[in-house]
């Protein structure tokens, strides 16, 4: 069922796509030149519904009948069930219906792996604190949690394990029988790393720590399900409709086209949301077997536990270059924690591919522990790789005193090195670092001398790029009506950034209409059009080639329309603010005069995305400046001013894309100084398990002195629009800026996120006194 | 979710005070730790017993001596921003002021301030420790990173209060009244260390209600300030806090009082800090060594050494404001 990793984190998948020769349909469009209304910072069309309350999300979701669901879950890190008794709870009031891991649909497997199902539906071992063990469907959600506490289970406790590292170890407690690594580490390598450490003028060698983050979305998961002649609807907090449509039918073993998935407004996801969690079968199951709607709404506790966390890394990284700073070999391993189940932990694609280097080496391999399932988070990866890459950078230019930045422009790649050195349409990497440092004044801030007292100062700086280009796959349908309005079709979840918006513009742009009246209809399996999952820094660059494809056609279709009607050469029209203008005329028709189009009440055009052009490769970049300042005596770190520099192609909302990176900074200072799930190590069940013990950085956490500077490549090759993702790179380097900016401040090295008041008095305690 | 309660609203203390006696009772003022711990079953209740139609129990007025009288449900934000606190209490006002968030300063008192439950994780989280009644205290051989490095016993839990400090530092003392009467205590007296009973953090008893506090004039050429460190920018409780209000004549400290937050199971005075100033001026030197002395009998568990540090640092910085203002 879900299991099915979502691919777009995977390249491998990616080049398989390509070897198919995937074909598009539909005629490329030129790249836009100028744009007027894509680019421009349009407020969001949905801003006012979600502020004000309007906006109704999965969770205000209320259907007639509708019952709720609450989930008993094993308290224990490991155990298994003995006994379950429900006499108490089935007999209190509202109560409809009762699962345990007694009830026949209980054995639903879970987890398909190659080796068959890790688990069930509801399993009687419990691998992680959190596990679901039963679950209550009653009339309001009070009784639904007030009987799933009477719910009486037994459990005999097992060995556990949550500290990855120890779980490794031979005699560790095994999570699964099969032992806590399902695969050998992964040796990706070019070249001869032994050979060339041996002609490099300067070596660095370090381990690194990142923790385990969670996703902590608004929004909470929630699913409400409702079953109708055999067929499943599911309203859920999804980031990705077809993905959950996928792994329902799998579950229930129906049709693709029975099952509807649909996504309202949705309250962030951060890859969370990425696949169908348990929560929304069991809603499934309760709602088939009452007859009823069933929502199931997980509460914050439950979420910090059960739906996914960025894996805790140990990167161990060496690097070489020569005097010049020519890199000339990387060699690393990481270690992941997976969780209870497997999934994807680590990531070394920027060892691999952020700078130029013809010898590397990378090992990784993931682990098994007594915990909640990792699950894609906002770049899977990549931010612990960056932490570690790009502080050994650092180092390396102190080692050959370089400037740092000089280094990292001095070993840009115009080819993906991972790609068999296919060249990238665009790379505004260097682009990134140079105006990026211009905006910062680094070549100023860099050379300070180093301030004295208890308020150090320091500045930073790290690369980054997001390796996925987006799937190859999304259809748009754009219907123009007679009053010259227009209803805009596409399967994506607006997650958060402003998708809607987007589609609104482009369809504006192409079509010739105000941004007002495009109505956009989206993320239903049953009545909008495919889109791949919103993840993966996808959703823009893979659906607006196909929305403007479908605004075009539509435009061509009416372009001819009123050439007919208005005895006129079509390619004398133009359109522009919802009317026909007739070149060298001075009269406009507006759409909704012409007649044509009343008769026939509705033009519909289709559009679907064509994928990159083949032999290149089309990826974001990214540069990060960051200036701390460290108290000595308190070992604050307060980062008081910041620049991002991302090459994401074509800016497609102003507005828009400096919430993406606003966002992305912040999530990288909470993984940099603030955030940390922490497992209680003598019961491996969750400490931190609050907001107050889990710290999300607040509003006061981020800098004042903000500057985003949007390096656009004008990438004519990438798509119809010219944009890249953005979603992730955005967050990707951020806290590894911070690190070296607090090495800088105070000349002793923070090697495990994040940097604590604790990390700042040790650092500060090696390098011998304050 | 919550458990089953009646709700209450007396319109005068004798009647809350009859309510509070009843079995199950508890007293609800702000009520932002209240339900929260309810809602996490931490703790349950029958009744709740609300304080708010209790007018006499609002609003901060002066005293003829030149004091200050705090009504228990003056909210935290009224404190972070009263003028007469922030002029001639100004610690009280900073620590308010540095509580929690605005939403929660707008409904916190400061009297369930400083009768708040711990914020232990073991406590507040599915964990049966001592304080519940279990028979261990699992931070000691587990995440102790945010315990105690002073006072600590069977229980490890920091005093999670950023008004108490201050208001130790200030001299303050509690008014309670219960049905055996009324008392005051002074805040020195008000909380009680784990030492002596780990299942409760103040001397309050189940059916009393505190109902003001009371703050003596400052002594003459007095000035206070409270320095606070945290994880994170807003709403979170100290790693480590220093109250310092100190009395100079000229350039000489008369009168010290030195009291830390977030580094014992209650505010913690440090006197041999507060030696360490008296009879000197704020010197460099001076504010180094009472710092340093500040913290004297830590004993740090596993994960919390650095704890030392920070209180120190507290302390330095605190007194170096003084230093500059003075």
């Amino acid at each position: 069922m879900t299991m099915r990793e979502p691919n777009i984190y995977r390249t491998e998948s990616l080049d398989a796509w390509e070897a198919l020769g995937y074909a598009p349909d539909v005629s490329d469009l030129p790249p836009w030149d100028k744009t007027t209304i894509v680019g421009a910072g349009v407020p969001r069309i949905d801003g006012h519904d979600r502020v004000s309350g309007t906006a109704v999300y999965t969770r205000d979701l209320a259907l007639p009948g509708m019952l709720h669901c609450a989930i008993v879950r094993s308290p224990h890190a490991h155990a298994r069930v003995k006994r379950v008794d429900i006499n108490a709870a089935k007999a209190m009031p509202g109560v409809h219906a009762i699962l345990t891991t007694d009830s026949p649909e209980a054995k639903m497997p879970w987890i398909l792996t190659g080796q068959g199902p890790m688990s069930q539906l509801l399993d009687p071992h419990c691998r992680y604190e959190g596990e679901e063990v039963a679950a209550v469907a009653a009339d309001t959600p009070l009784q639904a949690a007030d009987a799933a506490r009477a719910i009486v289970v037994e459990y005999e406790k097992l060995p556990m394990v949550v500290d990855y590292e120890a779980a490794v170890k031979p005699d560790a407690p095994k999570v699964h029988e099969r032992g806590n690594q399902l695969a050998p580490p992964r040796t990706s390598q070019r070249g001869d790393v032994e050979k060339a450490f041996a002609t490099a003028d300067a070596v660095v060698e370090h381990t690194f720590h990142t923790p385990c983050e969670l996703h902590v979305p608004l929004e909470v998961h929630c699913s409400v399900a409702q079953w109708d002649s055999g067929n499943l609807a599911v309203w859920d907090s999804t980031q990705g409709v077809y993905a959950v449509r996928d792994s329902l039918a799998v579950a229930f073993k129906l049709p693709l086209s029975a099952v509807r998935v649909t996504s309202p407004f949705m309250g962030g996801g951060f890859g969370a949301k990425l696949e169908l969690g348990k929560y929304t079968v069991i809603a499934a199951v309760l709602a088939r077997q009452t007859g009823r709607a069933v929502k199931c709404a997980l509460t914050r506790e439950e979420s910090l536990r059960c739906v996914g966390n960025r894996p805790a890394n140990t990167l161990k990284l060496k690097i070489g270059a020569r005097k010049d700073g020519t890199l000339v070999a990387i060699d690393g391993s990481i270690l992941g924690a997976m969780g209870a189940y497997p999934s994807g932990a680590t990531s070394s694609y920027l060892m691999l591919d952020l700078y130029t280097c013809p010898n590397v080496r990378m090992v990784d391999s993931s682990v098994l522990i007594n915990a909640g399932q990792a699950r894609a988070f906002r770049a899977p990866g990549y931010p612990q790789a960056a932490w570690a890459l790009e502080q050994v950078m650092d180092e390396l230019a102190a080692k050959l005193r370089m400037d740092p930045v000089e280094l990292r422009l001095k070993n840009i790649p115009t080819v993906s090195q991972l790609r068999n050195n296919q060249p990238y349409t665009s790379t505004g990497l260097a682009d990134c670092l140079r105006k990026g440092a211009e905006q910062f004044g680094w070549a100023e801030a860099s050379k300070r001398p180093a301030s004295k007292g208890h308020l150090r100062r320091g500045v930073g700086i790290a690369a980054g790029m997001w390796g996925s280009g987006g799937s190859p796959s999304a259809t748009a349908i754009a219907k123009l009506y007679p009053d010259g309005s227009v209803n805009l079709n596409s399967g994506a979840a607006d997650i958060g950034t402003g998708t809607k918006t987007v589609f609104a513009q482009v369809v504006a742009e192409e079509l010739g209409v105000p941004v007002e009246k495009v109505r956009i209809e989206h993320a239903d399996t049953a009545t909008t059009q495919y889109s791949p999952s919103s993840g993966g820094s996808q959703t823009i660059l893979v659906n607006t080639p196909a929305v403007r494809a479908a605004a075009a056609d539509v435009k061509n279709q009416l372009l001819a329309l009123a050439a007919e009607e208005l005895k006129k050469d079509v390619a004398s029209l133009s359109v522009s603010k919802g009317a026909i203008v007739i070149a060298g005329e001075d009269r406009t028709v507006p759409f909704a005069q012409l007649r044509s189009l009343a008769q026939r009440q509705q033009l519909v055009g289709v559009g679907r995305r064509a994928p990159h052009p083949p032999g290149k490769v089309a990826l974001p970049f990214a540069a990060h400046f960051a200036e701390v300042e460290v108290n000595t005596r308190t070992g604050e770190v307060r980062v008081v001013r910041f620049v991002a520099a991302q090459d994401s192609g074509r800016v497609m909302n102003a507005l828009t894309f400096e919430n993406q990176v606003l966002g992305g900074v912040a999530m990288g200072i909470g993984f940099g100084l603030t955030e940390n799930r922490v497992m209680d190590r003598v019961t491996g069940k969750l400490a931190s398990g609050s907001w107050h013990d889990y710290k999300v950085p607040t509003a006061m956490d981020f800098p004042v002195d903000f500057t985003l500077v949007a390096v656009d490549p004008h990438d004519k090759e990438c798509n119809s629009v010219g944009c890249k993702g953005l979603g992730e790179p955005a967050t990707i380097p951020a806290a590894a800026a911070i690190a070296n900016a607090v090495c800088d401040a105070i000349g002793a090295r923070v090697y495990d996120a994040p940097i604590t008041p604790a990390s700042i008095v040790a650092a500060l305690a090696s390098k011998g006194g304050r | 979710m919550l458990p089953t309660f009646t709700y209450v609203k007396p319109a005068s203390i004798g009647e809350a005070l009859r309510e509070l006696a009843t079995p199950g009772a508890r007293a609800h003022a702000g009520g932002t730790d209240l339900l929260g711990c309810l809602r996490d079953r931490v703790f349950t209740a029958q009744k709740i017993v609300s304080l708010n139609g209790l007018s006499e129990l609002h609003g901060v007025s002066d005293l003829q001596n030149g004091g200050l009288r705090i009504g228990a449900l003056t909210t935290l934000a009224e404190l972070a921003a009263h003028p007469v606190v922030l002029q001639r209490f100004t610690a009280l006002a900073k620590g308010a002021g540095a509580a929690a968030s605005p939403q929660l300063r707008n409904q916190g008192t400061v009297g369930g301030n400083l009768c708040q439950r711990p914020r232990c994780w073991y406590y507040r989280g599915d964990f049966p420790c001592a304080r519940k009644g279990g028979d261990t205290c699992f931070a000691k051989e587990g995440e102790n990173q945010l315990h105690a490095i002073l006072g600590g016993d069977v229980c490890v839990m920091v005093h999670p209060s950023d008004t108490a400090p201050t208001l130790m530092a200030l001299d303050a003392s509690v008014r309670i009244v219960g049905p055996r009467g009324a008392r005051t205590v002074p805040l020195d007296a008000f909380f009680v260390l784990p030492s002596k009973d780990y299942t409760r953090e103040t001397v309050v008893e189940p059916d009393e209600i505190v109902t003001e506090i009371i703050l003596p004039s400052p002594p003459a050429g007095a000035a206070s300030t409270y320095r606070k460190l945290r994880a994170r920018g807003a709403w979170d409780f100290a790693l480590s806090g220093a109250a310092v209000m100190i009395a100079r004549k000229g350039k000489t400290i008369q009168q010290a009082r030195v009291v830390l937050s977030g580094v014992a199971p209650v505010p913690w005075r440090a006197p041999a800090a507060e030696k360490e100033l008296v009879g000197h001026e704020l010197s460099e030197g001076v504010i180094a060594r009472a710092a340093e002395k500040a913290t004297v009998g830590a004993t740090p568990l596993s994960d919390n050494a650095y704890k030392v540090s920070l209180a120190r640092g507290a302390a330095m910085e605190a007194l170096s404001e003084l230093r500059g203002a003075g």
